[in-house]
């Protein structure tokens, strides 16, 4: 019993223990410190900076920190970080072949970090995919889709492909693409596109809407209505001005036409033969 | 001008019995509040067809819900008092004259704009707010050089005139004495002008008609840059003005000085 008593005691009292424990410590106390330090200077500088800028700080500093505490840590466990340094050297070769798709995102994650084509918290459309953007991360930006799904977009695909920015400005463009029947005229049609967009409160008075006359379609004449929204009632106004549109269109008496075809026989002349049958003669 | 007879004030502090309502109607307008035990009702909507001398505070019997929006607002106990105060737009509010005009260099002329207004709603003597309604939503517009720079606003239906007679008398509308000063050299065309409405104060003239704090945008001698001066006191055409609400921005020196492209278009 006392031996193993002595045994215990001596194995508490190894200057080896001690120094595990210290280096356990400091990286403890590293972390905590890191979390004061990175979320203290966040709340510092919140109100000058955006949303991305401030999570840059906050694991810039983190990391940073933590990272001094590491090599404390090791040092205190008698680490010679020099030669540790020299193997990592040699691995990173051994490392840079292995993982060329992660460095290439890691570089492409500079490169969108310094642009700065979007930030936290814009709405983004990268190919079919939109969707608010939660982190801009050094490997991949993460989304969050409309319909609630989380979506992770390498860097790398970001650098390459098209970005659309949907809240880069403060007002958006609604494009309304109708149709009108061929016997319409043109400048009613105009006059009362131009009451809609005047009467619906989302749609800004200036920039003022624009109508483009698109060409003669296959069953109507192609119409194009630009109109105007603040970028938070974007939707809003895109859903009540096609409403809007139809009702006043309906109350004007402007047709909306269907597509149609006309038979031709053939025959530069002669038109369809028609036979008029009477009611109720009707074979069944 | 109409006499203080003709115009009804639809703003000051009502007393509701418990389970009663009363029907407001201000322009397009039409309001019911409700009162019960433990909460208020309160429903709008807005006629597309009016009259501007439309005006008037009944008791009713047609219940909140049978109006397009509701609101509910739950009180452990109500008091019955309802207080509505008339408020300017949160917003600057653009408005252009009949015609744009030309002021030649060192001219000065004074416009008048009839800015829309909200209603404030307050509950109890400690004023709990309840909500903002819109006599007439205004349409929003861009104020800016671009569509990338700029400022968004509300634009106003009505015109801005120079001559006060002119001026539409609207129960539901604040008028403002708007200075346009020409110090540069050359002429400067107005086609569109900014109110800075948050940043003015209404007032009641002794005819029951509502102005707000006089604006003089004054353009510069550089003409680069032009000042934007609010005038905390009544403006001189309201006889014996009182203040009705204070602005939602309050500004000391009551001085903005901007881009000209940001206060004349």
């Amino acid at each position: 019993m006392t031996e193993v008593w002595s045994e215990i005691t001596s194995f508490l009292t190894n200057e080896r223990l001690l120094s595990v424990i210290r280096a356990l410590m400091l990286f403890i106390i590293g972390i905590a410190i890191a979390k004061l330090v990175s979320s203290t200077l966040v709340k510092i500088i919140q109100s000058k900076v955006d949303n991305h800028r401030a999570m840059l700080l906050r694991r810039g500093s983190y990391y940073l920190i933590l990272l001094l505490f590491l090599i404390s840590a090791l040092k205190e466990l008698g680490f010679d970080l020099s030669v540790l340094l020299g193997a990592a050297g040699i691995f990173t070769v051994a490392i840079g072949f292995a993982s060329q798709t992660s460095a290439s995102n890691l570089i492409s994650g500079l490169f969108l970090v310094a642009e700065r084509p979007f930030s936290v918290g814009d709405v983004i459309r990268v190919g079919t995919t939109t969707g608010e953007v939660l982190s801009i991360d050094l490997l991949s930006v993460k989304l969050r889709t409309f319909d609630n799904l989380f979506v992770r977009l390498p860097n790398e695909s970001l650098i390459k492909t098209e970005v659309t920015t949907l809240t880069r400005f403060p007002i958006r463009r609604a494009d309304v693409l109708v149709g009108v029947a061929y016997k319409e005229d043109l400048k009613i049609v105009r006059r009362i596109l131009n009451e809609v967009a005047e009467k619906n409160p989302l749609c800004l008075e200036e920039p003022k809407p624009v109508y483009i006359f698109q060409g003669f379609g296959d069953s109507s004449l192609n119409i194009q209505f630009s109109v105007w929204a603040k970028r938070e009632n974007f939707l809003d106004l895109k859903n009540s001005i096609h409403e809007e549109i139809k009702n006043a269109f309906d109350v004007n008496g402007i047709e909306i036409p269907f597509p149609h075809r006309t038979l031709y026989t053939g025959s530069v002349t002669e038109p369809f033969p028609i036979s008029q049958v009477k009611a109720g003669t009707q074979k069944t | 001008m109409k006499t203080s007879q003709q115009v009804t004030p639809w703003w000051g502090t009502f007393n509701f019995d418990h389970t009663h309502s009363k029907i407001w109607q201000i322009g397009p307008l039409t309001m019911i509040v409700r009162c019960l035990y433990d909460e208020w009702l309160i429903s709008y909507e807005r006629r597309e067809v009016f009259e501007d001398s439309d005006i008037s505070i009944t008791d009713t019997d047609v219940l909140p819900e049978t109006l397009a929006e509701l609101s509910r607002y739950v009180f452990r106990k109500t008091t019955g008092i309802l207080n509505i105060t008339p408020l300017l737009a949160d917003r600057s509010v653009v408005s252009r004259p009949l015609t744009p005009f030309n002021l030649t260099a060192g001219e000065e002329v004074t416009l008048y704009v009839g800015s829309p207004l909200w209603l404030e709603l307050t509950a109890g003597s400690n004023r709990k707010k309840l909500g903002e309604i819109c006599i007439q939503r205004p349409s929003d517009t861009w104020f800016g050089t671009s569509t990338r720079e700029g400022e968004l606003c509300y634009a106003t239906t009505s015109r801005c005139r120079i001559n006060l007679h002119d001026t539409p008398e609207r129960i539901h509308r604040a008028i403002t004495p708007v200075t346009i000063c020409n110090n540069a050299d050359t002429t400067l065309s107005v086609e569109r002008l900014i109110l800075p409405s948050p940043m003015l104060s209404i007032f009641k003239s002794s005819d029951g008609l509502l102005w707000t704090s006089s604006v003089k945008l004054i353009r510069e001698k550089d003409g680069d840059m032009a000042a934007l001066k609010v005038t905390h006191k009544p403006p001189a055409e309201a006889d014996n003005a009182v203040v009705l609400s204070k602005p939602r921005i309050a500004t000391e020196k009551g001085i903005l000085i901007r881009a000209f492209n940001a206060v004349f278009s």
